[in-house]
């Protein structure tokens, strides 16, 4: 193992069959269809949920105003999650192939940090305006039941929020910005390479 | 004129991926992505560049985002003779170099890939991104590691 001639002549004897060309497009297909699955299952499950919000307005004619604003705020977090679902992470994952791969490492950091950014925030909207909605939309409701046992309908409702608040929206939070920042580490590691 | 393409540059792009990822199956998938992104915007390639420049970027950038997946699938875990079978027909010193080169440095693998796939200093300098001397310094460099490995590993 000496000379040039030998370490290119080692590098050509790696092959494999080619895959036939309609495979390759089939694969692409199929990539697509579980792209737009992933993306209808995900809108279904939300609009599903704005569907039933809305039922229960109508089914149950709330007379107060806070409730209202209450399912309004609680809609208002899921389109904006939606639209965010929906618009911002397909243009985030949008990035050119065709550039040097300095140049591409650069715009993957840039666009990694700019997810983190959305993401962590979008989430804190999201648990922001559905606890408040659901503090709102309760009210109504729990105003109706007699005394002792309206504290503690507050009470479960408050541990719930709670719970939400300062153990599920932290963690969630935290494990999308770890796992970002694990992503944009490699990629800045790589870069310093050169 | 993608179906030229393809016969042309597969095992090309194939190899470029293997020296990646040293894993048979991997590379295969990478190199469907790359085709497919060629696939994709071969209407927009305007001449600026050569088409093999221009596919060798674009290959390069899918190993480079390859290691987002990385976790998901980490080497160890896959079980010992789905690797063997994956490089059963390949010949030991074959097998050696690419282990070689996948240890390497990311940026480093895609040098020395490419300078194995006979791609001229001067396209490699603008395939990574980095000047014509510092990629004829690290090819030298690189080289000289992997014959030292040989060494040993003959002996």
């Amino acid at each position: 193992m000496n000379n040039d001639k030998n370490l290119n002549e080692l590098w050509s004897g790696q092959t494999t069959k080619p895959p036939q060309i309609e495979e390759l497009f089939s694969n692409f297909a199929q990539i697509k269809k579980k792209n737009l699955a992933t993306l209808i299952a995900a809108n279904f499950l939300m609009v599903a949920t704005i569907a039933f919000i809305i039922f229960i307005w109508f089914y149950f004619k709330p007379k107060l105003v806070t409730t209202k604003i209450g399912i309004g705020l609680t809609i208002l977090g899921i389109i904006v999650y939606l639209f965010f679902y929906n618009q911002l992470i397909p243009y985030l994952r949008k990035i050119n192939e065709t550039k040097s791969n300095i140049e591409f490492l650069k715009a993957v950091i840039k666009l990694k940090e700019k997810q983190k950014f959305l993401q962590t925030k979008m989430l804190q909207i999201y648990f922001i305006t559905l606890t408040f909605g659901l503090c709102l939309y309760l009210y109504e409701y729990v105003s109706l039941i007699p005394f002792p046992w309206s504290i503690f309908a507050y009470l479960v409702t408050l541990i719930w929020i709670g719970f939400n608040w300062f153990y599920l929206r932290p963690r969630v939070v935290r494990k999308q910005r770890d796992k970002l920042e694990g992503i944009i580490k490699k990629y800045e590691n790589i870069k310093n390479q050169n | 004129m993608f179906e030229d393409i393809y016969k042309n540059y597969w095992q090309r792009i194939f190899r470029l991926c293997m020296g990646f990822v040293n894993d048979k199956d991997l590379a295969k998938d990478l190199a469907q992505e790359t085709f497919i992104v060629v696939f994709k915007k071969l209407p927009e390639f305007r001449n600026e560049s050569k088409i093999g420049t221009w596919i060798f970027r674009i290959a390069s950038n899918i190993c480079l985002r390859q290691i987002e997946r990385q976790k998901r699938y980490p080497k160890d875990e896959l079980p010992k003779n789905l690797s063997e079978e994956n490089t059963y027909d390949t010949e030991p010193q074959i097998k050696f170099l690419y282990k070689c080169i996948s240890e390497l440095a990311e940026t480093d693998r895609i040098i020395i890939s490419l300078e194995l796939e006979n791609i001229k200093q001067e396209d490699i300098a603008n395939i990574v991104g980095l000047s014509n001397p510092n990629v004829r310094v690290r090819i030298h460099r690189i080289k000289e590691r992997i014959r030292t490995k040989f060494r040993e590993y003959e002996q």
